[in-house]
């Protein structure tokens, strides 16, 4: 393609594109760069196929699919305990989380409902996944940015909150823990007492990341007022999570809808929002949910009922016909499944609603006009698993 | 307030940091030297108690990747009393679990209505080649000597601690 072409291109690009964030004014030569797909910043497989203007970004398209594994189909041939292993593995950094919406739109479809002693369980290790999934971005995205100090930190306290989820459930990233009518067995002993421990030391490591990364000069210089997201533009493109409320929309699954079998009401937390909308409002609303997590899991422990952990559930599962949908708010965002089932031991058919997707569509949008590095900024700060997008 | 320079804050969080490792030891350990204890309930390797496998093959039929093979013949067995039937039993030829495809999700130790699965935390049995993860029923139930006994529960549970048969 010759530089005039180019020339002509950027500019009906940047006419359809109607804003002027993209500048015409140099003699600039175009260029297309291919981020990834094996790229450190994608999380896993993402490519993103970027459009160069000198180094401003004209346009730049994600494309995914490098890792699907066709759960959808996948599950219509599985029963549905062997779908819980299954979806474990759609966000690995927050494993528990994902088998829990399942099983809940499961359970809906099914009328039962867990015991109280399990709902507890459930969320104290709803958050705790949420913690090991949001501590590794604290770490990781100081990574992407040249900010080593902080992955190691973010590892070494990651550590103790992964240990507690191996010790209740057996497995410290695929739990596989969660079961129709209840969970598979009950916390060992002394199980409280170490996740108290674990959580002082989360929350400790938070203010040290306050410290070391959120409080750091370079680090504020390389994120505050990049990639902005409006609130009209997250809110248009479907972004969920802590993408969304670092825009400044107070959204929260756990708080507004929270679905029956998980007991978020029965603690007293707080829901974080920042104006911006740019990569630091992102990076520090997931440190505050963080703290919240911690301390959402520390008023829990404390108020565990006793009981069984089980409901009474038929030894070989089948779903009644119908149709349920269940969401709830992963450490990615909003994410649901939508189960139509025949009565049959396996489901008719279901349909993952996964954030991450939704959140990456913002891409083209949030990119265009964007100097190269910040596209490594953008692309940490919006926090996406590509087992999560890709499914 | 004054301004203190980034560059000093910077070192002192440094200078923090390194008094605090130097009191309470490092975080890290040299792995093949020291090992660190997983958890009792650690999903490490599938172990076989072969006494109580009937082959009923659910197991088999149960694992999302079937990963594990059995074959088994029947025989009779003589009468528990005298002048009784001859019982069918079956024997177990074969059980292979392929770790090489297990997802290690434990359904198998789950669903097993005998009591001849159990999970231990043993996990260092990588292999050079990949054929050799498959463990036949003798490396199966060899693992069951490191199956630890089953934790007692955190205070208000109701579930019983099961026992391990040895």
């Amino acid at each position: 393609m010759t530089a005039t072409s180019d020339r002509e291109q950027i500019a009906a690009l940047a006419a359809r594109a109607n804003d002027n964030r993209v500048n015409l004014d140099f003699e600039t030569e175009g260029m297309t760069l291919n981020m990834g797909p094996q790229h450190p910043a994608t999380h896993g497989t993402l490519r993103i196929v970027a459009r160069l203007d000198g180094e401003q970004v004209i346009s730049a398209e994600p494309v995914p699919g490098y890792m699907h594994r066709g759960y959808e189909k996948l599950v219509e041939v599985r029963s549905y305990p062997q779908i819980n292993t299954l979806v474990n593995r759609i966000d690995w950094l927050g494993s528990f989380a994902n088998e829990v919406p399942f099983i809940l739109a499961a359970e809906k479809l099914m009328g039962v409902e867990a015991p109280p002693r399990a709902q507890w369980i459930r969320t104290i290790l709803f958050e705790m996944s949420r913690i090991a999934n949001i501590s590794l971005f604290l770490g990781d995205y100081g990574l992407q940015l040249g900010a080593m100090t902080a992955g190691f930190y973010a590892f070494r306290d990651r550590e103790h909150v992964l240990n507690q989820i191996e010790a209740a459930t057996g497995g410290r990233f695929h739990p596989n823990f969660d079961r129709i009518g209840g969970l598979k067995d009950d916390l060992p002993k002394g199980w409280i007492t170490d996740s108290h421990r674990a959580m002082d030391k989360l929350l400790a490591f938070c203010d040290e990341l306050d410290d070391l990364l959120v409080g750091n000069e370079i680090f504020q210089s390389r994120t505050r007022g990049i990639g902005v997201i409006p609130r009209d533009i997250a809110l248009s493109y479907g972004l969920s999570g802590a993408n969304l409320r670092a825009s400044g929309v107070d959204w929260d699954l756990r708080r507004d809808s929270c679905p029956p079998g998980l007991v978020y009401d029965q603690a007293d937390w707080k829901v974080w929002t920042h104006p911006d909308g740019d990569c630091f409002g992102r990076t520090w609303v997931r440190l505050q949910e963080t703290r919240e997590a911690a301390l959402i899991v520390k008023q829990l422990l404390d108020t565990i009922p006793s009981g069984p952990v089980m409901a009474k559930v038929p030894r070989i599962i089948k779903v009644p016909e119908g149709e349920a949908y269940v969401e709830t708010e992963n450490p990615l965002g909003a994410m649901g499944y939508y189960i139509i089932s025949k009565g049959d031991l396996v489901p008719f058919r279901v349909k993952i609603r996964s954030a991450s997707f939704n959140n990456i569509s913002v891409v083209p949008w949030v990119a265009r006009g964007a100097y190269v590095p910040d596209l490594i900024s953008i692309l940490g700060s919006l926090y996406f698993i590509l087992g999560d997008i890709d499914r | 307030m004054p301004k203190v320079p980034g560059l000093v804050k910077g070192l002192g969080v440094t200078f923090g940091e390194m008094v605090k490792t130097l009191k309470e030891g490092p975080q890290t350990t040299r792995y093949p030297h020291e090992r660190e204890e997983p958890a009792p309930r650690a999903r490490g390797v599938i172990s076989l108690y072969e006494e109580n496998c009937t082959a009923c093959m659910l197991c088999a039929r149960e694992c999302p990747d079937w990963c594990i093979f059995i074959e088994a013949h029947k025989y009779l067995a003589p009468p528990r009393r005298e002048g009784g039937k001859p019982r069918q039993k079956n024997a177990l030829d074969r059980f292979d679990i392929d770790f090489s495809l297990c997802m290690y999700c434990g359904i198998c130790v789950e669903v097993c209505p005998f009591e001849a699965l159990f999970w231990s935390p043993e996990h260092e049995y990588s292999e050079v080649r990949i054929a050799d993860l498959l463990h036949d029923k003798s490396r199966l139930g060899q693992w069951m000597q490191t199956v630890p006994d089953f934790e007692s529960y955190e205070a208000g549970s109701e579930a019983k601690v099961k026992k391990v048969p040895r």
